[in-house]
């Protein structure tokens, strides 16, 4: 009886089997090539596809066409218009012209002369209310 | 100093941005390349070379864990955002559109679970394995949301109809699919039991050759 140690004989191949396993092993290692050769062309078209979305993405960013870059420069772009506007409000509300572009020092200097101006004449239009109510007062006390 | 060098010294500070937009870019088509030759060879509907379909599902499928770990892993040298490993690895961690940015993080994390699970079917069980990895579709559309919610080129016009060109093709044959798996739920259903019945009787109605002349017994 054979010790479970000892190898199982086999019986000596005949040469249909031989070239059976002949055929067998060519056919794995064209298998093989073939697999070999699918995955080299997918590595070859990682590194195409990186490449060319590296090169267009670098290109439009450095011809200025980016657009996270250009979204940038219109939100900072419209924040500085916002402030200048703001700006500018505070100063020139009251100058004649009306314009949103920044006042310079002339300009502000006669907006502040105007606005002077303007509160002068609202303290006379008030005193003239004032005047007219007094005397419409008066109408009235007249009448009554 | 010539023009090169000048774009090179524009460009510097934004290269690991620029890595991370490619590696991201290439990570959506070689998914969607995947998800539709895995959809090709699951649905039957390509029934001959399977086994270059199988290799190149692979080889894809892994091309595109590598590309995301680029997509990732540059981002953390980007001067800008400056994001930490666990900002850029753990959902709902990065302050920088939290939503969209876990959106692509959990679709990572699915796609390298479900993706490499293939390693380790045998120990999962095939069955119980190939219903798992139908997951991966839902992985994928996770990854093409956040790409099309943060992604800087979205609105690119080139952007939109390369995603479109290779996202189609794959949705096409997922909605085809989903149709398939339903209309074949609809039918009468079959137990375990009685497909293995039937198997049974299948195996003693074809007669077996017997190789025991040849050794081979």
């Amino acid at each position: 009886m054979d010790s479970p140690d000892t190898p199982r004989r086999r019986a000596p191949r005949t040469p249909e089997q031989e070239r059976a396993t002949a055929i067998a092993q060519e056919r794995r290692q064209a298998i093989l090539i073939r697999a070999r050769r699918i995955r080299r062309s997918v590595a070859a078209l990682t590194a195409t596809l990186f490449s060319v979305a590296f090169l267009v993405i670098y290109v439009q960013l450095a011809s200025g066409h980016d657009p996270a870059l250009d979204a940038n420069a219109k939100r900072t772009a419209a924040e500085k218009a916002d402030k200048v506007s703001s700006s500018t409000n505070s100063t020139g509300t009251t100058s004649s012209s009306g314009s949103s572009a920044p006042a310079t020092s002339t300009e502000s200097s006669e907006s502040v002369e105007s606005s002077s101006a303007s509160t002068s004449s609202e303290d006379e239009a008030s005193t003239a209310s004032e005047e007219s109510s007094s005397s419409a007062s008066a109408v009235t006390t007249s009448q009554s | 100093m010539t023009s090169t060098s000048i774009l090179a010294t524009a460009v510097g500070p934004h290269l690991f941005w620029i890595t991370s937009r490619a590696a991201g870019i290439a990570a959506l088509v070689l998914s969607s390349l995947s998800v539709c030759i895995g959809l090709l060879m699951g649905g039957g509907i390509v029934k001959r070379q399977r086994l270059e379909l199988r290799v190149t599902h692979e080889a894809l499928a892994l091309a595109t864990l590598g590309a995301l770990l680029v997509h990732g892993l540059s981002l953390i040298g980007d001067s800008y955002l400056h994001p930490s490993l666990a900002d850029v690895a753990i959902p709902f961690l990065s302050g920088y559109m939290t939503l969209w940015t876990s959106m692509g993080i959990v679709a990572f994390w699915m796609l390298a679970i479900l993706g490499l699970s293939y390693y380790a079917r045998t120990r999962i069980g095939v069955q119980r394995w190939r219903v798992l990895h139908r997951f991966t579709a839902l992985a994928w559309i996770l990854g093409i949301a956040h790409s099309l919610g943060e992604g800087t080129d979205a609105g690119q016009a080139w952007f939109l109809a390369m995603t479109g060109i290779v996202v189609v093709p794959a949705l096409v044959l997922l909605v085809i699919r989903h149709l398939g798996s339903a209309r074949a739920s609809a039918g009468p259903a079959v137990t375990a039991g009685e497909r293995r019945a039937a198997r049974k009787l299948s195996a003693a109605a074809i007669p077996q050759p017997d190789w025991s002349d040849h050794g081979l017994a």
